[in-house]
């Protein structure tokens, strides 16, 4: 596929910090592209600067193989979709949805087919002649995104679209935008701090930290193979483990942790060396008696949360550690507190981290 | 909800009380004085009669009534045009807003008669604006600025400028950027968002702003007083000499409430001419 967004090493200062430091992507026609982060990792920045909003301090944004810098967001082809909706509130919905083909001049007869065409599309043929107060929080949400796809646009931004909606609209709407991005084949680049939302929705996921790129892949790439501490931390719940390598059996590698020891697939590592692994806490198991393979640490019972479906465990493996594991709740019996227990997993399902 | 009402109205009866005693009940005087019947030297005579109404009437009074309403429209028109660009640097001037709103403020600190007399130093045949151009060799004898609609325009422009800036200002630093960046985004060049979206959207201001400008503006007596050495008359200074000078408090009563009337109309037209659906011209 063709490239639809390029950005080449692009950073942007306010004041003397940046706020985006060098980063590079390349986001492919038709992508449902995420850009997640804590707030103030730069990507909302980066968003504006796609949009025109925010000028680069260095490096060069390209849309549809044009280079950006000197271009003004009202030349850009590509439209927004703002946190906070930014409905004119003097204009009726219709009016809202109209102003971008109006700005471009397009006929009267068209501009009515279009906006009513997409009216329907977000569920709101009857409503075009309210004004934007008149409507819910999840009805000016669609309202806004009809504002935007009526252009056509190569590319639709998403800044934190779904924010300030209640959990269950969320996630309704989560589905609606991304059936509504596979039906008008658009490149999405959607902004969140939710990294569930992130999972859910897109084809590929940049997670941000500090105004640079942590790492970049599919949602499964970045739950099951984080790269960096912080993906793998930011990302989900997750057993993050550091300690010396004490010596490398065969294909694996024993590490510290604790009194105790667990291994890793070998890869070169050299006894003494500090690493740091993650281990997602639905991998591990919890049993009651000593297991024969690689790892079986010993524990007791700290803390156990029962949420449903699941149920959550923290087990003291002893000098200050712990293992958080997560078990489908018909798996397991149950375990009173300070219960002696042996929890293991995997080393193939342990991922090392880079620092 | 009763109790809520009730709590409101105690709330507000400090201020119900004064409006009702010191405008209402005044307003309502003046209106039946205007019917009563002149007996001379400010006499008043308790008997219905519309004498002063139909010397209100007079070509004389009209005409004064009419060119009022005109000065002090222009002059509303003239404040916006250099209001509103002024009130939107304000609010984009960053560190610089809070001391150019004082700068704004700064005249209220000094009474409006203090500060014409300024204008005459300014404007009269010997003063500060003549000598310089005539120095400039720009004209070679006086203009005579003052004693002419000109100088009564200058007059109230200068007086009500910062009736128009304060509402305006308040009004586009209240305005979300966000909607400017929508309508950026949507393909409005600065110029049509400035149209459809900055302008509608500080609409209120600009309402605010020439209603608190005209108003007043309208009734001033001590521009026309100063600057023109009373040889021009607004409405004020007609109804000023009927109860002062003249002591006919009837046809000075009968002014008043022609004005007030003829205001409330042409707020009343305005609004429903810039507001709700009409409001579209802008779009």
């Amino acid at each position: 596929m063709e490239t639809m967004v390029q950005l080449d090493n692009v950073s942007k200062k306010f004041d003397e910090s940046y706020a985006v430091e060098n980063v590079s992507l390349n986001i492919k026609s038709g992508e449902f592209l995420t850009l997640l982060g804590p707030s103030g990792c730069g990507k909302t920045t980066t968003l504006r600067m796609i949009a025109g909003f925010e000028k680069p301090t260095s490096g060069s944004i390209y849309i549809n193989g044009k280079k950006m810098d000197n271009i003004e967001p009202y030349h850009r082809e590509v439209n927004t979709v703002f946190q906070s909706y930014s409905l004119f509130p003097h204009m009726t919905v219709f009016d809202n949805i109209a102003f971008g083909l109006k700005m471009k001049k397009v006929k009267k007869e068209e501009i009515e087919e279009r906006v009513n065409k997409v009216l329907k599309m977000v569920q709101l043929a009857d409503f075009g002649k309210r004004k934007p107060k008149q409507l819910s929080g999840g009805q000016q949400q669609r309202v806004a995104i009809a504002r935007a796809i009526v252009n056509n646009p190569s590319v639709l931004l998403l800044d934190e679209p779904l924010g300030a909606l209640d959990l269950k609209l969320r996630k309704q709407m989560q589905l609606e935008l991304k059936h509504l991005q596979q039906e008008l084949n658009i490149t999405f680049i959607y902004v969140t701090h939710d990294q569930e939302e992130a999972l859910t929705m897109s084809d590929r996921i940049v997670v941000m930290n500090a105004g640079k790129i942590e790492q970049a892949g599919t949602p499964y790439e970045i739950y099951e193979k984080p790269q960096t501490r912080f993906v793998a931390d930011f990302i989900g719940e997750t057993n993050i483990i550091g300690g010396n390598v004490t010596e490398i059996k065969e294909n694996y590698a024993a590490l510290e942790f604790g009194s105790q020891e667990v291994y890793v697939p070998n890869n070169n590592y050299q006894t003494g060396e500090k690493m740091f692994i993650s281990v997602r806490p639905e991998k591990i198991h919890l049993h009651t008696v000593q297991q024969e393979g690689k790892i079986s640490l010993k524990g007791r019972v700290k803390e156990k949360v029962y949420i449903g479906s699941l149920v959550k465990w923290i087990i003291d493996v002893g000098n200050g550690n712990e293992v958080k594991v997560q078990q489908s709740a018909s798996d397991v019996e149950d375990l009173a507190l300070d219960t002696e227990v042996f929890v293991s997993w995997n080393p193939d399902n342990s991922v090392v981290l880079k620092q | 909800m009763d109790r809520m009402i009730k709590n409101a109205y105690s709330m507000l009866s400090p201020s119900l009380i004064w409006l009702l005693l010191f405008l209402v009940i005044p307003v309502i005087y003046i209106g039946v004085i205007s019917f009563t019947t002149n007996t001379g030297f400010g006499g008043i005579l308790y008997e219905f009669s519309t004498e002063a109404y139909t010397a209100a009437f007079s070509s004389l009074y009209a005409k004064v009534l009419w060119q009022s309403l005109g000065w002090s429209l222009l002059a509303t028109v003239l404040c916006l045009v250099i209001a509103y660009p002024f009130a939107y640097y304000i609010a984009h001037a960053g560190k610089w807003k809070n001391l150019l709103l004082l700068l704004v403020m700064v005249p209220f600190w000094t009474n409006l008669l203090i500060r014409l007399y300024a204008w005459i130093i300014l404007l009269n045949n010997h003063g500060v604006i003549n000598n310089l151009l005539m120095k400039l060799g720009i004209i070679s004898e006086p203009l005579s600025l003052m004693y002419s609609p000109f100088a009564v325009i200058i007059g109230l422009v200068y007086g009500f400028l910062p009736f128009m800036i304060l509402p305006i200002y308040a009004s586009i630093e209240q305005l979300d950027r966000s909607y400017l960046e929508a309508s950026e985004d949507l393909g409005a060049s600065p110029v049509k968002t400035f149209l459809y979206v900055t302008l509608p959207l500080t609409f209120p201001g600009i309402l605010a702003g020439i209603i608190i400008t005209f108003v007043p503006a309208v009734s001033v007596f001590v521009v026309t007083d100063l600057l023109t050495g009373g040889k021009l008359l607004m409405v004020g200074n007609v109804i000023k000499d009927a109860f002062l000078i003249e002591m006919n408090w009837q046809l000075g009563s009968a002014l008043s409430i022609l004005l007030m009337v003829l205001v409330l109309l042409s707020i009343v037209i305005f609004m429903k001419f810039t507001s709700g659906k009409d409001r579209k011209f802008l779009i």
